[in-house]
C-alpha cells in the first residue's frame, strides 16, 4: 500500500514538474500559406539554361 | 528568371491523344487516370478544335490557395508541385482548379479519396531527384534530368508546347504571323462575336 502511494506521489510530482516547463502548450503546427513539407532538391535547380536551349531545340518548327 | 509554362496550339492538335499515352507511359500513372487529356469541342462536325489539358502550372495557383494543409509549392522556374506526405485528399484543389488537373487515383470506402496526383510537369516532387521513392509517388523527373514535358516533346504536330514561358510565346506568335491572322485562340470567336468576311457580304 505504501509502494503504491509513493508511486502516486511520484507520479504527482513528475507530472507537475512536466506542467511547469517552459514549452509551448500550443499543439498547431499548420500556418496558413505556408508550406512545411519535404524540400525538393529541384529548389536549387541550376540548369534553366539548358532547359531554356533545349525548348528553342526540340519545339520550334522545321 | 524562366517560367515554365504549356501552350496547346488548338489549329494544330489532331486529338491523336498521343500526348496522354506519353505521360501515362512515363510515369507509370494508374490504369483509369489521366494527368493529361485532350478535350474536343464539336467532335465530328466540320470545323472541331481540339486542345490537350493539363495542369497549366498558374501563376496564382487556385489549388494552393485552397489546399487546407498547404502541400503546394512552386519550384524557381513556377512548376506548381505539391507533397503527397502532407496531402489529406479533401479535393478541395479539385473543385478549384479549371482546368480538372487534380485527379485522385486510389478510391476507398466512403467516398474517402486518396492522395491526390496530378501532371508535375515532369519535375518530380519533393523526394530526392530520380529516387524509386519520387518515381513511385510521383513519376519520373525529366526536368532534373535537363529534359522537358515528354507530351511536349514528343507531339507529332508540335501543337503542344512546354517550357520557359518566352519561347513558348515566341514560337506561337510565329506561328501566328505565318499564318496571317490573328491567333484562333480557343472561344476568340465566340468571345468577340467574330464573323468572317464570307458571312459578311453573303
Amino acid at each position: 500500500m505504501k509502494r503504491i502511494l509513493f508511486m502516486l506521489t511520484a507520479f504527482a510530482f513528475l507530472a507537475g514538474l512536466v506542467g511547469c516547463s517552459s514549452e509551448s502548450r500550443n499543439v498547431t503546427m499548420h500556418k496558413p500559406g505556408v508550406y512545411k513539407g519535404t524540400k525538393d532538391p529541384l529548389l536549387a535547380l541550376k540548369n534553366q539554361q539548358e532547359l531554356i536551349d533545349r525548348a528553342k531545340l526540340v519545339q520550334t518548327d522545321r | 528568371m524562366a517560367r515554365m509554362k504549356f501552350l496547346c496550339d488548338v489549329e494544330r492538335c489532331i486529338d491523336c491523344n498521343a500526348c496522354v499515352t506519353s505521360c501515362n507511359n512515363e510515369h507509370d500513372v494508374p490504369w483509369g487516370i489521366n494527368r493529361r487529356h485532350v478535350v474536343t469541342m464539336d467532335d465530328g462536325v466540320s470545323g472541331e478544335k481540339s486542345i490537350s489539358v493539363a495542369c497549366m502550372h498558374c501563376t496564382d495557383a487556385p489549388c494552393a490557395a485552397v489546399c487546407p494543409v498547404d502541400c503546394f509549392y512552386f519550384t524557381p522556374d513556377g512548376i506548381v508541385l505539391h507533397d503527397k506526405d502532407l496531402c489529406i485528399g479533401c479535393g478541395y484543389c479539385f473543385y478549384a482548379c479549371p482546368f480538372g488537373a487534380p485527379q485522385f487515383p486510389e478510391e476507398n470506402s466512403f467516398a474517402a479519396r486518396g492522395k491526390m496526383d496530378k501532371c508535375t510537369f515532369c519535375a518530380g516532387g519533393p523526394l530526392p531527384d530520380n529516387s524509386v521513392e519520387e518515381y513511385k509517388l510521383y513519376g519520373r523527373n525529366r526536368i532534373a534530368e535537363g529534359k522537358l514535358p515528354l507530351c511536349a516533346e514528343m507531339c507529332a504536330t508540335k501543337a503542344l508546347l512546354g517550357g520557359d514561358g518566352d519561347v513558348v510565346s515566341d514560337i506561337y506568335i510565329q506561328r501566328v504571323v505565318k499564318r496571317g491572322g490573328r491567333p484562333d485562340t480557343w472561344g476568340w470567336n465566340t468571345a468577340y462575336n467574330f464573323k468572317s468576311e464570307k458571312e459578311k457580304k453573303p
